[in-house]
């Protein structure tokens, strides 16, 4: 499988079809993954694919978006790429999508140990989408099915959630966001937080507070979920790169999951639909809009 | 080196809680189901009860610098003729104990003091104030990963430096060093002299732990060759997401802005790989890229600051290594620049 993916990859650079391809290397501790960017064919051989390749690459296209880029996809990262394409913040055309079929990578501590028990994200245990829906160029595995694992129910901490009481609810997020440190690490790593300048980042005028007070950690969490609402993918990288262990997964899931009831809309899943934001259907639950 | 039992320096911290209060290790992991037990995340935290106390970990994912320069602190000011008046009641001055930092964590400190100590050319009131009030109580690590690399920083896992004493968990005791006078009026009166035989035990200890760390920086390395090489910090800096991990966890960072809301002055920490750090009210960003603004922060720790202060402004706690999003690795960047 990771021949075939250096012979592409190099085949693609060789004869000039894009000018980049974005994958995996391994790092110098020799244990975790890290982003790698391509121009030469001759380094396809550094290209790694295996469960340490956590990362949702498709975040960088935004820099290149005047470029002619390969991206490395997995089946849950694909989804930002049809996202992107909807939004119009890349051209289908200036983008090449090398689908990985994927059973699943590590955690974030499972990527770092290579631990046993962490063979799977909790994004992976609820995923189903283990080949991408939109490649160019599709790296089969073959041993795929004897990998997958069985799908979990994806909305069963949410519903966890939702059955607790306001209060208990409320002092749970009230202690999960004051620790909040505002490194805006969730927003750097979102493929769909793309603003040229961040509602948290205007000065004039100045829409949040600057300090770390509960309110401001809350303003600052809750306008980045809205914005997200139907329009994340669920790649679960804000969660994965919080430093400070905010379940950040937790709020973009409900959201999900009130869109998926609501407007029976899932995101990223077809290029060609508009994002739900910027259509209307007659049988919207909501009056005003008829 | 004092001997003494753990039980009866545990006693003696349960006294510290309440006065003249203290500081440690808590792991604050919220926990909604069981499945998410084994979540750890640890940080310094003013201590309530005793149980929270830790003294098995790593390190802690904040560094101590939060209680000396406060992630954000607001200021109420008044205008008056002559200028502003700043009212700086925030700090009372009250004596704290810190305990359980790490070696590393407490040589940040000597290197946070050359910026804001009373000595220091841009005094900060409010640092020395809580400086001199504060007794720092360190705890000798002892199980370093591969993100450590303090011992090419100047220092080892039981350093002393920066500490007022250090705690080294010895068998079924602790071994105490005291190193400055405020160390030895807490703990002086404590334990029993250890005697020859456990200072050697315990140098043999220090040693083996040094051989855990396996990462090297060099940090002898003039970066000016490479400043600059385009290709270089293009490459080392093409997957960062200039996000405020690595600043904002790093013990030794401390870059702040000022902003006004609504008659409050709101100082907070900022960090130079913000994409809007070094914007300039004309519009001007002098360090639009990342490849500038990563740069820009080697430069400041392994360059700017070793010219005006002496020392690299970098304790090896691998904190920015560990915890970058996308493991940038800082030592590998300075070693092949």
């Amino acid at each position: 499988m990771i021949k075939k993916l250096q012979e592409e990859v190099k085949k693609l650079l060789a004869e000039k079809k894009v000018n980049m391809v974005i994958g995996y290397a391994r790092a110098g501790d020799a244990i975790n993954a890290i982003p790698y960017f391509i121009a030469n064919p001759e380094e396809c051989g550094a290209l790694i694919w295996d469960k340490t390749c956590i990362y949702n690459l498709t975040n960088y296209l935004i820099d290149m978006r005047n470029k002619k880029v390969g991206i490395i996809v997995k089946g849950c990262d694909v989804r930002s790429v049809v996202c992107l394409i909807q939004e119009n913040q890349i051209k289908k055309e200036n983008v090449i999508v090398i689908g990985l079929q994927c059973a699943g990578v590590f955690d974030k501590k499972g990527a770092e140990l290579g631990a046993v028990g962490r063979e799977r994200a909790a994004k992976c245990k609820s995923c189903n989408v283990h080949t991408p829906p939109l490649f160019d160029i599709l790296i089969e595995d073959k041993e795929m099915n004897q990998k997958v694992l069985q799908q979990e129910d994806s909305y069963k901490e949410i519903r966890e959630i939702e059955n607790k009481s306001p209060e208990e609810r409320f002092d749970y997020w009230k202690k999960e966001l004051s620790k909040c440190i505002k490194c805006y690490a969730c927003r750097q790593v979102c493929p769909l937080c793309y603003c040229p300048v961040c509602v948290a980042d205007q000065t004039m005028p100045q829409w949040f507070s600057r300090s770390l007070s509960l309110e401001g950690n809350f303003a600052w969490n809750t306008v980045r979920a809205f914005h997200l609402a139907g329009r994340c993918i669920d790649c679960g990288e804000c969660e994965r790169v919080c430093p400070m262990g905010i379940p950040l997964r937790k709020i973009n899931k409900k959201l999900e999951k009130e869109v998926k009831e609501l407007f029976g809309h899932e995101s990223g899943v077809d290029a060609e639909k508009k994002p739900l934001f910027s259509t209307f259907s007659k049988d919207d639950p909501e009056e005003f809009i008829k | 080196m004092k001997i003494i039992n753990k039980s009866e320096f545990l006693g003696l911290m349960e006294k510290w809680i309440s006065s003249p209060g203290l500081i440690a290790p808590v792991n604050v992991a919220q926990t909604f189901r069981s499945a998410d037990k084994e979540k750890n995340l640890i940080v310094f935290k003013k201590i309530e009860t005793k149980d929270e106390v830790l003294a098995d970990y790593l390190n802690t994912v904040k560094p101590v610098k939060d209680f000396f320069l406060p992630p954000s602190t607001v200021f109420d000011y008044e205008r008056k003729d002559e200028g502003y008046n700043f009212n700086l009641s925030e700090v009372d001055g009250k004596e704290t104990i810190i305990f359980g930092l790490r070696p590393c964590d407490a040589k940040s400190i000597t290197l946070l003091d050359k910026v804001f100590s009373e000595d220091s050319e841009y005094k900060d009131s409010n640092y020395a104030k809580k400086r001199e009030k504060t007794v720092l109580v360190g705890l000798a690590c002892t199980s370093p990963d591969i993100a450590c690399f303090c011992t090419s920083m100047g220092i080892s896992p039981f350093s002393i430096a920066g500490l007022d004493a250090l705690i080294i968990n010895f068998k079924d005791s602790y071994v105490i060093n005291t190193v400055t006078d405020k160390g030895k009026n807490l703990l002086g009166s404590l334990g029993k002299e250890a005697g020859r035989e456990i200072d050697e035990e315990i140098k043999t200890l220090e040693e083996s732990v040094k051989l855990k760390i396996k990462k090297t920086c060099n940090t002898s390395k003039n970066l000016e060759s490479s400043f600059e090489s385009e290709e270089y910090w293009t490459k080392v800096s093409n997957s960062c997401l200039s996000c405020g991990v690595c600043t904002f966890l790093c013990p030794s960072c401390y870059c702040f802005d000022l902003s006004d809301e609504s008659a409050k002055r709101i100082r907070c920490w900022n960090g130079c790989v913000f994409l809007r750090f070094a914007l300039m009210s004309s519009g001007e960003n002098p360090r639009a890229t990342k490849k500038l603004r990563y740069r820009h922060r080697v430069f400041h720790k392994f360059k700017y600051f070793r010219e005006k202060f002496g020392e690299n402004l970098c304790v090896g706690c691998g904190r920015c290594i560990r915890h970058c999003p996308v493991k940038i690795d800082i030592a590998e960047v300075v070693n092949n620049a």
